[in-house]
Formats: C-alpha cells, sequence, structure tokens
C-alpha cells in the first residue's frame, strides 16, 4: 500500500491523518489487510455470501403516517440550525 | 445490609420483604457509584432522575415484575432520551437522544431504575475499553489492569457491586470477553433476539445486545425482558420468547457438548488449560458427554471478521458529518471541509483505523477480493456450525486466550495483537448464534471465562447449562476485594 492509496481512502472516508500518524497509520493498515487477506487462500467458488445470519430479515411494514415528529429536538443537537434547518457553509455561490 | 455484590434475585428478595426501599436502594448504589469513582466505570449519571423514579414506586400497588426497583447502568451506546449518550467518543460528547433504544426502555417499563451510562471503547471498537474517550476503565480485580472490552465500563460495575446487573453490547465478544476478564456473566443472544433500534451501530449485521450480571439466573430474568420483535428493527425476530426463567434446573444427563479440534487449547497458558480441564469434570460429574467436533474454516474467523466488521463501521460512521448531531469543527472552508475536519477532530485513532480499512474493503477493485470473500467465508463458517449441532447440543471453548492484561501492553505496536483476543467470541457472531460467557477459576488471582455457544435461538438451553454450573461451583460467588479504590 503506497502512501498515494492512503490518502485516497482518507479523502474517500472524510478524513485527515496528523502527519505524524501517518507512518503508523500507513503500516498498521498494511498488517490488517495483510490479516484479510490470508483469506484468499481459502476455496469459496459456488459459495453465496452470507450477508446477514438471518436471511429472512427486510420485512416491510405498512405506509401509515405517525404523529411522531420531533422536529426541535432533532434540531437542537445540531451545533448550528435555524428554526427549521440545520445550517452549514454556503454551498451554491 | 449492604446492596454491594448482590444478584437481581436476592435484591428482589431484600425489596419483598421490606428490607430494604427501591429509594435506599438505588440511593446505595449511587454512592458505591460515587465510592468507586476511579474505576471509571461511568461516563454519565442519571442521578436525579433515577432518584426520583425509584422514589415514587409503591411496591404495595404496582405489579411486581422482577425488575421493579431494580437499579441499572447502560452501556453508554444505548441511546437514552434527555440522558447524554456518548458512545464515549469526543464526536458524541454532546448529545442528548431524542428517543431511548428499545431494548433500554423495555427494561425501564419493567420498572428498573437505569443509574447511568457506563464507559465502554469509542463506538464499541476495542477489546480492553482503551479507545474510550472518556479514559480507560480498571478492572475492578486488580488496578490498571483492563477489564476488558468493548462493555468494560458495564461489566465493572457489576464486578465491583455497584449495580446486579448491566446492558452491554456484543459485535465480536463485546459483552463475553468483558464478563470474563471482570469474573461475571455476559449473554450474547441469537442475531435477531433483542431489538437493535436506538443502539448506536458498529456493524449491523454482528452487533446484538444483551445483559451482564453477576448469575445465569440474572441473565435469563434481564433477557426475557429485553427480548422480542420490534417492528422498528426489521432485522428482530418476530417469533415468540420463551420464558427463560422457567427453563433453568433442567438435568443435563446426556448433553453432549462438542470441543472445537481447530482451537489448540495446548498453544495457551498452562493455567487457562487447567482451568478449562476442571470445568470439564464438573459438567462430566453432572453426566454431560464431550465430544471432539471439527469447524473446518473456523481458523477463519478473525480475518472475516475484521473485513466485514470495518465495512460495516466505515458505512455506518458516514452518518457522523458534524452538520446534524456531534462535534463540529469550527473554521472551516466549505462544507467538505467541515465534513473532514469534524471527523478528524471527533473520531479517536481506533475508530479512523477502521474506518480507513472498511473504506478501502469496499472500495473499487477490492470488493470483491476483500468484502465479498469475507461473506462468503462467512457462510462457511455458518455451514460449520449448521453441521457441528446436528451431533452436538452445546460447544465449548475458553472464553479468552488469557487473563486480564496491564493498560497499553497489548496492541500499541500493532493492532493485530488486539484483535487476537477475540479469537474464540468472534465466530458466534459471525454465524448470529448466542453464546455465554461465566467465571470458572482464576489464573495469577484473576478471572477467566468458561465459553458455551448454544444452536440458533437455544439461549434456553444455554442459560440452563450455565446455570446447573454455578449450581454446583462457586466461582461466580467470587468476589475482588476494593480496597485499591477507596
Amino acid at each position: 500500500m503506497d502512501q498515494e492509496t492512503v490518502s485516497t481512502i482518507c479523502y474517500l472516508a472524510r478524513l485527515q491523518i496528523e502527519k505524524n500518524k501517518s507512518k503508523k497509520i500507513k503500516q498498521d493498515l498494511e498488517t490488517i489487510i495483510e490479516l484479510i487477506g490470508s483469506l484468499q487462500k481459502i476455496d469459496t467458488s459456488n459459495i453465496d455470501p452470507l450477508y446477514n445470519p438471518l436471511e429472512m430479515t427486510a420485512l416491510t411494514h405498512d405506509d401509515v403516517e405517525k404523529s411522531d415528529n420531533k422536529k426541535d429536538k432533532f434540531l437542537e443537537n445540531s451545533a448550528l440550525s435555524n428554526e427549521d434547518y440545520f445550517l452549514v457553509p454556503r454551498v451554491v455561490e | 445490609m449492604s446492596i454491594q455484590f448482590k444478584s437481581i434475585s436476592e435484591l428482589r428478595a431484600m425489596l419483598d420483604e421490606k428490607l430494604i426501599s427501591p429509594l435506599e436502594l438505588t440511593q446505595e448504589s449511587h454512592q458505591l457509584a460515587k465510592k468507586f469513582k476511579d474505576l471509571n466505570c461511568f461516563v454519565t449519571m442519571n442521578e436525579d432522575f433515577s432518584i426520583k423514579k425509584a422514589g415514587a414506586i409503591d411496591l404495595e400497588k404496582e405489579n411486581n415484575s422482577f425488575l421493579l426497583g431494580i437499579p441499572l447502568a447502560q452501556k453508554d451506546l444505548f441511546c437514552t432520551e434527555g440522558l447524554r449518550t456518548t458512545c464515549s467518543s469526543k464526536i458524541l460528547s454532546n448529545f442528548f437522544p431524542p428517543y431511548t433504544a428499545t431494548a433500554v426502555r423495555k427494561l425501564e417499563d419493567a420498572g428498573s431504575i437505569t443509574i447511568g451510562k457506563t464507559n465502554m471503547d469509542e463506538f464499541a471498537m476495542g477489546s480492553s475499553n482503551e479507545t474510550s474517550f472518556f479514559g480507560n476503565v480498571h478492572n475492578p480485580w486488580r488496578k490498571g489492569y483492563v477489564p476488558g472490552g468493548s462493555s468494560g465500563g458495564s461489566a465493572a460495575a457489576v464486578a465491583a457491586g455497584i449495580v446486579p446487573a448491566a446492558t452491554g453490547t456484543d459485535t465480536g465478544g463485546s459483552i463475553r470477553q468483558p464478563a470474563a476478564h471482570c469474573g461475571i456473566t455476559g449473554l450474547k443472544p441469537t442475531y435477531g433476539r433483542i431489538s437493535r433500534w436506538g443502539m448506536i451501530a458498529f456493524a449491523s449485521s454482528l452487533d446484538q445486545a444483551g445483559p451482564l450480571a453477576r448469575t445465569a439466573e440474572d441473565c435469563a430474568i434481564l433477557l426475557n425482558t429485553m427480548s422480542g420483535h420490534d417492528p422498528k428493527d426489521t432485522t428482530s425476530l418476530n417469533i415468540e420468547v420463551p420464558d427463560f426463567l422457567s427453563k433453568l434446573n433442567e438435568p443435563i444427563k446426556g448433553l453432549k457438548i462438542g470441543l472445537i479440534k481447530e482451537f489448540n487449547l495446548s498453544d495457551l497458558d498452562q493455567e487457562v488449560q487447567a482451568r478449562f480441564e476442571e470445568s470439564k469434570k464438573v459438567y462430566e460429574k453432572l453426566g454431560a458427554e464431550f465430544v471432539d467436533v471439527s469447524l473446518p474454516n473456523i481458523s477463519a474467523s478473525v480475518p472475516t471478521y475484521y473485513s466485514i466488521a470495518p465495512a460495516e463501521c466505515s458505512s455506518n460512521l458516514s452518518r457522523f458529518d458534524g452538520v446534524r448531531f456531534g462535534h463540529r469543527a469550527q473554521d472551516t472552508d466549505d462544507l467538505n471541509d467541515l465534513y473532514i475536519k469534524s471527523r478528524s477532530e471527533g473520531f479517536g485513532d481506533e475508530v479512523k483505523r477502521r474506518i480507513l480499512i472498511g473504506t478501502y474493503a469496499l472500495s473499487a477493485g477490492y470488493y470483491d477480493a476483500y468484502y465479498k470473500k469475507a461473506q462468503q467465508v462467512r457462510r462457511l463458517i455458518k455451514n460449520d456450525f449448521d453441521h457441528v449441532f446436528e451431533s452436538v447440543d452445546i460447544l465449548m471453548t475458553p472464553t479468552s486466550p488469557s487473563t486480564a492484561f496491564e493498560f497499553g501492553s497489548k496492541g500499541t505496536q500493532n493492532p493485530v495483537e488486539l484483535y487476537l483476543e477475540d479469537l474464540f467470541t468472534i465466530s458466534s457472531n459471525l454465524a448470529g448464534l448466542p453464546a455465554i460467557s461465566i467465571p470458572h477459576g482464576q489464573v495469577n488471582s484473576l478471572p477467566v471465562g468458561l465459553q458455551l455457544i448454544g444452536n440458533f435461538l437455544r439461549e434456553d438451553q444455554l442459560l440452563n447449562v450455565a446455570h446447573i454450573f454455578q449450581q454446583n461451583t462457586e466461582f461466580h460467588l467470587s468476589k475482588p476485594n476494593m480496597e485499591n479504590f477507596k
């Protein structure tokens, strides 16, 4: 894994790694990738992936309107909001 | 009469016999939490509200549920309405949820009293509780030693006798391993048994809530209340929940217990092996039979887990962007900069490491090689379990390869060293199976745990087998000397 790959992954994950930690994080990622890479030696041809141990989920429910609107409570948890919206830096010039 | 180290059943009897009132019980629990504050097992206390709730209980008038007036602690990963919920992360250090997790709500509706929120590894990512933004939790058995993780605060609070029981969550061993290191009983139920709604997600196909308590009987009491279908969690099972308490005390003569050949126990510390052999003898005396079984793919559990869990974590933790809740960075240039700075300031190193691994495993060109591959191996592991449960009732392993260890002594140079702590526990999460850890003696004056893994939805059998062990041994009655924490 080169430093450029590490930078790309960091950007995809919207994370910044401090300069003094970048060498260690690259080393850690390599160690972990090596660990999970050990799975390659297992023959999994014709085996379906098991994404969930139950395999009987994603129940649907009726599309019924519920009246537990907690807008104010949700907005309270934002660092910056007005009475209706979460506020963020300008995205349209 | 002190309430310290009492089980739920003992406290219930004290309440029913009017030896103590619900208010006095909750007050004493808070006093113990203050007395042992150096353990650092709580992140936030719920003192005013809990004392008010306990004071309002009228044992004469109210229907006596087992949990009425019983103080409990909740892992700080369960959302609690109006009570700060941090997941032991800086990013949520000022988060007040607008709702309460179903599992906690059920316990509170049954009359239990939440006295506080317990410390944990940040976002439940860790096996030693050393990744918490709020500092390390001490093991009540030895200061300066880890309590295990990620539910380390819950395990320490129960082991120290502050509360009779606490909630935890288990994604790769996070209930069982701290239970083992702290000398208490911890149950990870079948995936889908308890609603995950209101739990802050780490790895959604592996996460499961469960109880940590002093006995298997108390775990049965808590599981009775916590279980059941919740329309808000589409993975919660819509099936009838048995009365786990009524299934205890079944004789275990003829019970077939499987020993997994692939786990070479001779590699472990001799004393850890010795405790395991002694527990085998206990079960043999009670009429159980031991059978060697093979799970050919089980040694792939750790790499499988460390591909799947980080992948799911990277997706789940994308919601922490500094916009709607959680820490928001100041002085940002634009929206993208706000995301990057808020996340980078808010998450600790282990969380960042796992997000990066997951992002890598899910990225174009690597998805098939890492993520899909791991999910295929996961099926092989589950198939192995399905196969062995055709011939045995239960599987038995040590819970952890070693005892609790000193702060900073594992995983600082190489994170994989700490990942191997979960060697025996991870496979039941991958397969969705229930498993329990019970104390079975000590090594160098520190407790060690015995893990029993049950078949799908057979918590009744698992709890019974654990309960019978505790009826015939006294390991679960051992208490740490708390002199060092006063």
